[in-house]
């Protein structure tokens, strides 16, 4: 069907003018949206995700707290233009369904929800654009949100999408080649550099599996020092406006400067 | 809405305990799956799968319609699962739950996705008459791994199936004389689900029982063939695990998938063996 | 990064973000926004890291108010339940004020009686704005508060302004008067009540609790210049909240004077640049 295309060139570029292994550009802007305590907007390239964090707060129904620890309630809506086809998606839809359980499952055991009991912490996610990686945009736009909300994680999670092409794994991949090929999605916590999600889908080999699995491991980590920079970045800026001085900006550039010359080096 | 109870205590105790102790309730290893039992029924594609107590219906039939204009050379595939609350009071039949949207999602992803029927073959006349399949699954009792129940049910059930070879006479089709056709498939996926526990030196367990599933600190299912081909891998969320222990899992998976492949072919030969197709 | 003694000099503030480590949990305690993983202490929120001694927290800078008692509060009745009232006070969970701690008509040591209990939604009723103090906290961390005292009560003649509760400091007092006519109430919440100034006599009229005054729904009089008094104050913490400011009464003084020598319409102060204008004059001040 889209045969047509080719995925990685000879000279080892991708249809976008991207290496194996490069990633699309990273957005992340935490800028307070409306009352919501915590707000992220997360872009990957084209696909563009907001998530709005309320809580922990009062439980709207009282029959379904827990006495020990907060309930989460998270729920995703597509917008109608956000994919190439304009298509409007009922709530009830079952692929919208499953990213919102595999959201929730996700960050169940990462925020510390003992510490909030009786309580109900709601994550209200709102895809803005779609251009593959949809399911990484959404969680590591929650991520950020959810440390911008104030509520405590483990860790935060980075997720990133990968797939195989002959038997070079991609990572990163855009909706042109998330249709061509089987695609992964890994999501890791980078501390402990354990894996909370593993998502495949369409026919792939073991071998080529646990290739592609390490490297979206590995790729994990670059996120998260890029999700880790814009929190840091976000919590000085609001530090400083609060009237303290503070060290520590200056180092920040130094730790940027490494990072960008080990993705060159991907 | 009361919430079904969850387990008890000293159950939960108890089973964490013996679990420390590679040791399952039902004397199953850990990594031991309980045999699947598959009985056919007098139709062509129907079959009922148990595995222990959880028992699923799986029935396919196969009309002949016109097909979509985007889709003028392909068959149509649908799935049908109904968990309805006759399966264990932890489903409704208003609001699909949670665990009925993961099993409904995970059937379409293994058996539709996966491409594991041959759509193109489905085809009778191109842009006219396709052939469209209706695979129905019913959920009659939930113990536990309900998944990997369904999909073993519903792969057995498309091999088992056969369609009839119908002759194009001009604007008309009809049922030929000759025998039945079996669907032309591209693979046999099967779906093996673990449970892992929220103590990590807890090794995870394969096909976990109903009890193990709901004190199981999250779930990693993997479908895949025989030919070592994986089909979905799905961790959704839940304990995280080193990077070595998936891969681990997906390598036991391996095994296994090549041992239940042997026993899905045998008890099909011994089926049709025992079956005289009639040829009108 | 890992601390040692020494990084914690005086005048800076180190900043972390969630799943950081902070230091080895041999030579510290962890305490609020940490938690303890093979021997390291680690953050769990975004935040500024404090150090009492061998105690190692994090104070997340944006997150839900975690009250303490004797905090003054400013909240609203969500419910009425059965001897007492939830109260949405911007926490982890609504705060519960129990019929017993509020002042009934009819003086301060009169006992509650049945009939106090039927009439509950005569003195709040969903939907009221109300001062309190945190009183004490129930065995599963819900706040209870307490309204006996002539200051704390139902709110009227004003409005509601919110912002995020790591601006409000504790101050000597939380009552504070513009001489603009204006009285504030800043709620350790971040709750804050913009009204029209009520004279000391008015407020309290000595032993004469006044139900009729304390309880009543109606707003009195207020003449257009308190009006737009108190729309341009609530529009300047509008803006200091957006940019972050933390409220004190000299910096709402300093605030409110520019804002008036700038002679603009009340409402031409929610320009972005005007705002931006305000916050630099008013650092540039104090």
């Amino acid at each position: 069907m889209s045969s047509r295309i080719e995925i990685l060139n000879d000279g080892g570029y991708r249809s976008d003018g991207r290496r194996q292994y490069e990633l699309r550009s990273i957005d992340i802007d935490m800028s307070p949206q409306g009352t919501a305590d915590g707000c992220a907007v997360v872009s990957h390239g084209l696909t563009q995700v907001q998530v709005c964090v309320f809580g922990p707060r009062e439980a709207r129904k009282r029959a379904e707290t827990l006495h020990d620890r907060a309930v989460l309630n998270v729920e995703v809506g597509v917008l109608p233009f956000s994919a190439g086809e304009r298509r409007r998606r009922g709530r009830a839809d079952r692929r919208i369904l499953e990213l919102a359980a595999s959201i929730k499952s996700t960050f169940e055991p990462v925020i510390q929800t003992s510490l909030y009991p009786r309580s109900q912490i709601d994550i209200f996610v709102s895809v803005l654009a779609q251009d593959g990686g949809l399911l990484q945009a959404c969680i590591n736009a929650t991520s950020v949100a959810l440390a911008s909300a104030g509520i405590a994680l483990g860790d935060l999670v980075c997720a990133v999408s990968g797939g195989v092409h002959g038997t070079f794994p991609l990572l990163d991949l855009s909706a042109l080649e998330e249709g061509d090929l089987p695609n992964v999605t890994v999501a890791i916590t980078p501390r402990s550099g354990k894996v909370t999600l593993v998502t495949l889908e369409t026919r792939l080999h073991v071998d080529r599996f646990g290739e592609v699995f390490a490297r979206a491991c590995e790729a994990g980590r670059v996120i998260h020092t890029e999700m880790r920079r814009a929190v840091r970045a976000r919590t000085s800026k609001l530090v400083d406006a609060m009237g303290a001085g503070t060290k520590g900006t200056g180092e920040e550039d130094v730790e940027r400067d490494v990072l960008m010359s080990e993705i060159n080096d991907f | 809405m009361p919430r079904p109870p969850s387990p008890s205590i000293p159950e939960k105790e108890f089973l964490y305990g013996s679990l420390k102790q590679s040791l399952r309730l039902d004397g199953r290893n850990p990594l031991e799956m309980r045999t699947p039992t598959l009985t056919f029924g007098p139709d062509l594609g129907w079959v009922e799968c148990a595995m222990g107590k959880t028992r699923v219906i799986a029935q396919v039939e196969g009309k002949m319609v016109k097909p979509p204009p985007e889709r003028p050379l392909e068959g149509l595939i649908t799935i049908h699962s109904e968990l309805s609350p006759m399966a264990s009071s932890e489903y409704e039949s208003i609001r699909p739950s949670e665990e009925e949207v993961t099993i409904t999602r995970m059937l379409d992803k293994v058996l539709r996705r996966s491409d594991v029927v041959d759509k193109e073959s489905l085809c009778v006349l191109s842009g006219q008459r396709v052939w469209h399949l209706r695979l129905t699954i019913h959920c009659l009792a939930d113990a536990g791994n309900m998944l990997d129940c369904a999909c073993l049910a519903g792969v057995v059930a498309l091999k088992h199936f056969r369609r009839p070879e119908v002759e194009v006479v001009g604007e008309e089709h009809d049922p030929s004389e000759r025998a039945p056709l079996p669907l032309s498939m591209h693979h046999t996926p099967f779906c093996f689900t673990f449970a892992y526990f929220p103590d990590p030196t807890i090794l995870p367990v394969l096909d976990p029982s109903h009890l193990e599933q709901r004190l199981s600190a999250g779930l990693m299912s993997v479908a895949l063939n025989a030919q070592r081909e994986l089909c979905v891998v799905q961790k959704a969320g839940g304990m995280p695990l080193d990077q070595q222990e998936v891969l681990r899992i997906v390598d036991v998976a391996v095994g296994k998938a090549k041992e239940l492949d042997k026993l899905v072919e045998t008890r099909l030969k011994e089926d049709w063996a025992g079956r005289t197709v009639e040829v009108r | 990064m890992v601390l040692d003694d020494e990084d914690f000099a005086e005048g800076t503030q180190k900043l972390t973000c969630p799943g950081e480590p902070i230091t080895s949990s041999h030579a510290f305690m962890r305490g609020h926004g940490t938690y303890v993983d093979n021997e390291e202490v680690i953050a769990s929120v975004a935040g500024t890291i404090e150090r009492v001694n061998k105690l190692i927290s994090v104070r997340a800078i944006r997150a839900r108010y975690s009250p303490e008692v004797g905090d003054l509060v400013v909240g609203r009745i969500t419910e009425v339940q059965p001897r007492r009232w939830k109260v949405d006070a911007n926490s982890r969970q609504d705060a519960v004020l129990m019929l017993s701690s509020v002042n009934l008509p009819g003086g301060v040591q009169r006992r509650k009686l049945e009939s106090d209990e039927l009439q509950m939604r005569t003195f709040f009723e969903e939907g009221d704005l109300l001062v309190a103090e945190v009183q004490a906290f129930f065995a599963d961390g819900v706040m209870s508060l307490h309204t006996r005292s002539l200051r704390y009560g139902k709110l009227r003649n004003g409005q509601l302004i919110t912002v995020p509760p790591a601006l409000i400091r504790r101050l000597k007092s939380h009552f504070i008067t513009l001489p603009c006519g204006v009285d504030l109430i800043l709620g350790l919440n971040g709750y804050i009540w913009v009204s029209k100034h009520l004279k000391q006599n008015e407020q309290e009229g000595e032993d004469a609790f006044d139900a009729e005054a304390v309880y009543s729904n109606r707003n009195d009089d207020i003449d257009d210049a308190t009006r737009a008094a108190i729309s341009r104050v609530s529009n300047i913490i509008r803006i200091l909240g957006a940019h972050f400011v933390p409220l004190t009464d000299t910096l709402l003084l300093d605030a409110y004077e520019w804002a008036v020598e700038q002679e603009g319409g009340v409402k031409d102060l929610l320009n972005s640049d005007i705002g931006d204008a305000l916050v630099s004059a008013v650092a540039a001040r104090s």
